[in-house]
């Protein structure tokens, strides 16, 4: 048997004793058996402390044995904050305690504890901001002693992902209600998954007793979970988390590395209930836990907490502990019963039958600490003489201090998507309200704790699910009765010492002064008192705090607990790592036919929206020479550039010319078949959005580009657009269907001319701006006149499958001219030259065509274009900027960026748009905004470079590069 | 390439994930101008045994195309395409071909596995802008990839990149999907091959290789492969 404080079964039910587990705890190797927890197992080797508290460092054991709070965190190697009463112990596990200098039994820095009465609540606020910037020196120190674990950045890569789940019905807890509702539900012909956090079913069932004899709970058990295995329709999820519960019940559920999303037609919630603490001197030693917290050590576990016990309650619960305790072979000194009777359930009767000693309306008052405050070596019985005051006392010797006296919701679910808690005072303490359409609440999470009261609720919440999707669910299970939840929570748990150490929050070691002081100092609202002690923002978020420093913010500022609400509670419930936040990330790339030939050229690819085009071919470091001679290339031979970015829609139809006269600014209705027209596009208040180039190649059939980034959103506006209109007209957004090819420079007719299948590619035969039909290569082909760089140049569309061919096909053919592919560094100093803007770097969300010097692009023959009226304003109106080419004319001045400033005066006018150096214009060249009066030919105007650096730049006409356009039109 | 096979580069037509393919050990063979991959596994059996249990197979090279317009499905009629009267859903033409009806006026058509039916050229060559109607085709063939993925585990894996329920019991044979797989928009077909559920997988060609890694990634889990249309048409007894 591994440990001293090992039961024989069949306690420990979740472990398996043949097989054995032996990690290292604090370097120290420690034994456990498969199923442990690491608390468990260090609890069953007589090892209580866990970890360091967080500001007084004081030793902390297993609160909740539930994962629910800060006491058990625990170091993992990569892994902060593991909660140990819930982490399964594993071979060759290295476990460390957190939040100590030098050992974790014993902290060289534990003398902060002594100085507590000098370290109020706030106390920092106070202290560390003057004199001004003092609070710079002091919060690296302080935030060196504070803190939980240590990420480490070196961690080993997990594998983290996400999938979907469906279902009909979602129980999010695996208890006495989550099964009924689920088997309901699944009787009902509904599709149910049914969560629990735990490794098996059966919640509360498992470690708590529901009866005097103890054999309740188990009987139960076994037949609801033997009845979920053999119902047809639910999917069982053990060990995964239901973390967040969003809009239209979409929850979140965790399972190890994974994160599932569920769109649940129907949630049922059973997520139980969390047992509550007492409140009195050395309530956070380690061994003072709660009474469920035992029970979870000896039923899940077979490990023994402690020799002599002293038991705490408001409820009969803390008798059902007395028994556990008693069986488990822990002699119970005492149960102080906080009530001034014990219930009627025969649970106490039990207990007292067993010779338990029962003390009535008394309480624990204090716990005395042993040495080093390490453990439990006694504790304090003393009448209760008032709500929260208790007199005299007497010790009695104990090793174990168990805290029985009430439950909150673990509702926090509920309030990620619109539901509350709600205090009620008649059960003193919160209830779920107003839950999410499609959810309801079932069991302890409602209050509700009577065994024969839970299963009642959990099954009419799964047959009223059923019932909500429309299912055939047959009569429903009759209401059920009272629950009994009326006698578990006492009213006020809180016996406040004078020397203190009477903590109400663990997580932040927060003490009843400390809220109480906090409200002096007029944080009198608990959403104050919250922010300003730090109350509830642990990593237990309140779950053992809440509920008592409500009572608390209450009773000082003499308000009704009635009107009490807790504080907001947000997702997630429980922490979740950034692996499964971050994991499987989808960023969708999209590549065009010719990208591996890209790749195969050494191209340098960049993100251009979501595609990666090549930014220039060779060598990063080699950047600038390879962009220089892909602009030779063009200049003065032949290149290629891959555009089948370029957007690609289809418009056809009787109306098509009708509908392109509408979206765009100029007129298309007299455009002759087979040429092109340049397309400018406008929102409704007349800012430039897209251009492109429009081929009509029948009197109802219209080929339009569009730029790269703005193919989906034209496609959507012609869409939206036509749903209105109505017009006979077909819009297809083809983009991927075609390759692009753009051929480029004095020679590109020569590589072409031999490929082409009965296409005279002569001036007169297919003049700039003709669009014509044909074959390239054998491949059918849409060939296109235009060009953006300056040069002879032809587009070739082809079907997408065929563009690596046609690719080949021009390389090949090309080779003889020295043709070469260039890439969009190499475009956009070409295309500057010749004076072209680009969409979205020339212009911005605010660029109307006057601006952009485009008012040529224009028709004011029709009636109607989408933006023209807001032009038709814009115009009547001064201009504020204007869109000019510029030179800077000395060759030593530096080549100023993009969106450096332009300035009249001292005043900003506007900004570099585009700028590159021109070997071709022997300059600087660029698109700049500049004041109106400031847009003449030869007028200069500075250009702010950097800090007090200024650089004259001359406005200068467009295109700089063949003005006459002999080049292109050659 | 495979000695063993054929080299997709040598030919005009090019599936847009060929290089993964051949990366993969694809055994090519000609198909209407193009490569397409046969085998990747040694022998049939056991490529046939990971098509059931899942697997994805490359169909881009067979004929696809689309048509659209106000009067895209009644022209579809005219020419004896049954497109049925539900949107979303797919119809088995008596060649073995698929008309799916992705919305009012839109609609897809797919070869057969087998590659026996001529619906697509013909339908091609029956529609012309001459013609004074509101039917027009467009080039899904060379827009759209085709993958189908096939086996038990497939709706189990389209879970992890998808969020439609594509479970058998939730998505019957011939129902259609618009939803994004991996970010990206899709459409899902199921078409079982034989008593194997099957989906054929369709979307922007350009995505085809993001696609295609999430999908391999996701599969990995289920042991899933790649599979030729060696293996698919076993499957589908074609």
């Amino acid at each position: 048997m591994t440990g001293v404080n090992r039961l024989p079964a069949p306690a420990g039910s979740l472990i398996d004793r043949s097989r054995t587990r032996t990690f290292r705890f604090e370097g120290r190797p420690v034994d456990g058996f498969a199923g442990d927890t690491i608390a468990s197992a260090l609890a069953a080797n007589d090892v209580w402390v866990l970890s360091r508290s967080f500001k007084y460092r004081r030793p902390r054991g297993a609160l909740t044995m539930a994962g629910q709070d800060a006491n058990a965190l625990v170091q993992l190697p990569g892994r902060p904050n593991v909660p140990a009463d819930v982490e399964p112990v594993a071979d060759g596990l290295d476990v460390r305690g957190q939040n100590y200098d030098g050992s974790l039994m014993r902290d060289r820095g534990a003398w902060i504890g002594r100085l507590r009465r000098f370290l109020p609540v706030g106390f920092y606020y106070k202290a560390f901001y003057k004199p001004r910037g003092a609070w710079r020196l002091w919060a690296p120190l302080i935030r060196r002693r504070a803190g939980l674990g240590r990420v480490d950045a070196a961690a080993p890569r997990g594998r983290f992902d996400k999938a979907y789940l469906f279902c009909d019905v979602l129980a999010v807890g695996g208890g006495p209600a989550g099964m009924s509702a689920a088997l309901a539900a699944a009787e009902a012909g509904a599709e149910v998954i049914l969560v629990d956090e735990n490794p098996v079913l059966g919640g509360a069932l498992n470690y708590a007793r529901f009866d005097a004899a103890g054999a309740a709970a188990a009987r139960e058990r076994r037949r609801l979970v033997d009845a979920v295995a053999a119902r047809d329709g639910i999917e069982a999820m053990t060990d995964t988390i239901a973390n967040g519960w969003f809009a239209d019940n979409f929850v979140a559920l965790i399972r190890g590395n994974r994160m599932f999303k569920v769109r649940a037609k129907e949630v049922v919630l059973a997520t139980g209930a969390m047992e509550q603490p007492l409140v009195f001197r050395n309530n956070d030693l380690p061994r003072v836990m709660m009474g469920s917290a035992a029970q979870r050590l000896i039923r899940l576990y077979g490990v023994r907490p402690g020799t002599r016990a002293v038991v705490a309650t408001a409820n009969d619960d803390g008798y059902g502990v007395a028994l556990d305790l008693a069986d488990a072979g822990v002699r119970v000194a005492a149960v102080a019963d906080l009530r001034p009777e014990p219930g009627g359930g025969g649970m106490a009767a039990a207990a007292e039958a067993r010779g338990i000693r029962i003390e009535t309306g008394h309480t624990v008052s204090s716990a005395i600490p042993g040495a080093g405050g390490r453990s439990v070596r006694g504790a304090v019985l003393s009448r209760i003489e008032g709500r929260g005051v208790c007199r005299g006392g007497e010790t009695v010797d104990c090793d174990l201090v168990c805290m029985s006296v009430g439950y909150a919701p673990a509702a926090q679910l509920a309030c990620h998507d619109g539901g509350r808690l709600a205090m009620d005072e008649g059960t003193a303490t919160f209830v779920p309200r107003d839950l999410p359409a499609h959810g309801r609440a079932a069991g302890s999470v409602n209050g509700t704790h009577a065994l024969d009261a839970v299963l009642a609720e959990g099954a009419r919440a799964g047959w009223r699910a059923a019932a909500a999707l429309g299912l055939d669910a047959g009569a429903g299970p009759a209401v059920p009765e009272a629950g009994g939840a009326d006698d578990r929570n006492h009213d006020w748990p809180l016996f406040p010492h004078d020397d203190g150490k009477d903590f109400v929050d663990f997580d932040e070691d927060l003490q009843v002064r400390d809220i109480l002081n906090a409200c002096a100092d007029g944080f009198d609202d608990i959403e104050l008192a919250k922010r300003y002690t730090t109350v509830g923002m642990g990593p237990s978020q309140g779950r053992h705090s809440a509920l008592n420093a409500l009572r608390l913010v209450h009773r000082a500022t003499g308000r009704p607990l009635a009107d009490a609400a807790p504080t907001t509670v947000r997702p997630p419930y429980a922490a979740e790592t950034f692996g499964v936040l971050a994991g499987r990330h989808f960023e969708p790339v999209r590549h065009t036919p010719m990208h591996h030939r890209h790749l195969e050229a050494g191209a340098r690819m960049m993100v251009a929206g979501d595609w990666l085009r090549p930014s220039f071919y060779g060598a990063p470091h080699d950047r600038e020479r390879r962009v220089l001679e892909e602009v030779r290339a063009v200049r003065g031979g032949v290149g290629m550039l891959d555009v089948s970015t370029l957007g690609g829609i289809e418009v056809r139809g009787p109306d098509a010319a009708e509908f392109l006269d509408r979206m765009y600014t100029f007129t298309y209705a007299r455009q002759p078949v087979g040429r092109g027209r340049y397309l400018m596009m406008c929102d409704e208040t007349g800012v430039i959005v897209d251009d492109g180039v429009t081929c009509r190649f029948h009197e109802r059939h219209f080929y339009v580009t569009t730029t790269s980034s703005g193919a989906s959103s034209v496609y959507r506006e012609m869409l939206w657009w036509n749903a209105q209109w109505r017009l006979a007209v077909d819009i297809s957004d083809v983009t991927g269907a075609y390759a692009a090819i753009s051929l480029a420079g004095p020679w590109a007719r020569k590589v072409l001319d031999p490929l082409t299948d009965g296409i005279e590619l002569s001036l007169a035969a297919f003049p700039y701006m003709a669009v014509r039909t044909g074959r390239v290569a054998g491949i059918p082909a849409r060939l296109l006149r235009i060009g953006f760089v300056g040069e002879l140049g032809f587009e070739l569309h082809v079907p997408a499958s065929q563009g690596e061919a046609l690719w080949d096909a021009l390389m090949s053919a090309g080779e003889p001219c020295g043709i070469r592919p260039f890439g969009l560094e190499a475009q956009r100093v070409l295309r500057l030259e010749k004076g072209h803007i680009i969409i979205g770097q020339d212009t911005d969300d605010l660029t109307y065509p006057a601006e952009a010097d485009m008012t040529w692009a224009i028709s004011r023959k029709k009636p109607f274009f989408v933006g023209g009226r807001a032009n038709r304003v814009h115009e009547s109106r001064p201009l504020r900027r204007k869109l000019v080419g510029f030179a800077i004319r000395d060759p030593e001045a530096p080549v100023p960026e993009e969106c450096h400033l332009t300035l009249r005066g001292n005043d900003i006018a506007g900004r570099v748009t585009s700028v590159a150096r021109s070997e071709a214009l022997g300059c600087v060249v660029g698109l700049a905004y500049v004041a109106p009066e400031q847009a003449v030919t030869g007028a200069t105007f500075p250009i702010k470079v950097g800090p007090r650096r200024f650089l004259e730049a001359e406005v200068a006409p467009l295109p700089f590069y063949d003005p006459d356009n002999r080049r292109q039109e050659m | 390439m495979d000695g063993d096979g054929i080299d997709p580069a040598a030919l005009p037509r090019r599936g847009p994930v060929y290089r993964e393919l051949a990366s993969a050990g694809a055994r090519f063979v000609e198909l209407r101008g193009g490569a397409v991959a046969e085998s990747f596994a040694a022998d049939a059996g056991t490529e046939t045994r990971a098509a059931r249990r899942l697997a994805l197979a490359d169909l881009s090279l067979l004929p696809c195309l689309g048509f659209r317009g106000r009067e895209a499905v009644d022209w579809l009629r005219r020419q004896g395409v049954d497109v049925g009267d539900r949107n979303n859903r797919a119809y088995r033409q008596p060649d073995g071909a698929l008309a799916a009806r992705m919305a009012p006026g839109e609609a897809l058509l797919f070869g057969d596995v087998a590659d026996e039916s001529d619906l697509c050229e013909r339908l091609a060559d029956a529609a012309s802008i001459d013609e004074e109607v509101e039917a027009f085709p467009v080039p899904w063939g060379d827009g759209y990839f085709r993958f189908l993925v096939s086996g038990k585990r497939a709706a189990d894996m389209f879970a992890k990149v998808c969020g439609v329920d594509l479970r058998t019991d939730r998505f019957p044979p011939l129902d259609i999907a618009r939803t994004s797989m991996a970010r990206t928009s899709v459409a899902v077909v199921r078409d079982d091959l034989g008593d194997t559920p099957a989906y054929h997988v369709l979307g922007d060609v350009a995505s085809a290789s993001y696609l295609l890694a999430c999908l391999r990634d996701a599969m990995e889990e289920f042991d899933g492969a790649l599979a030729g249309l060696g293996a698919v048409r076993r499957l589908a007894g074609a």
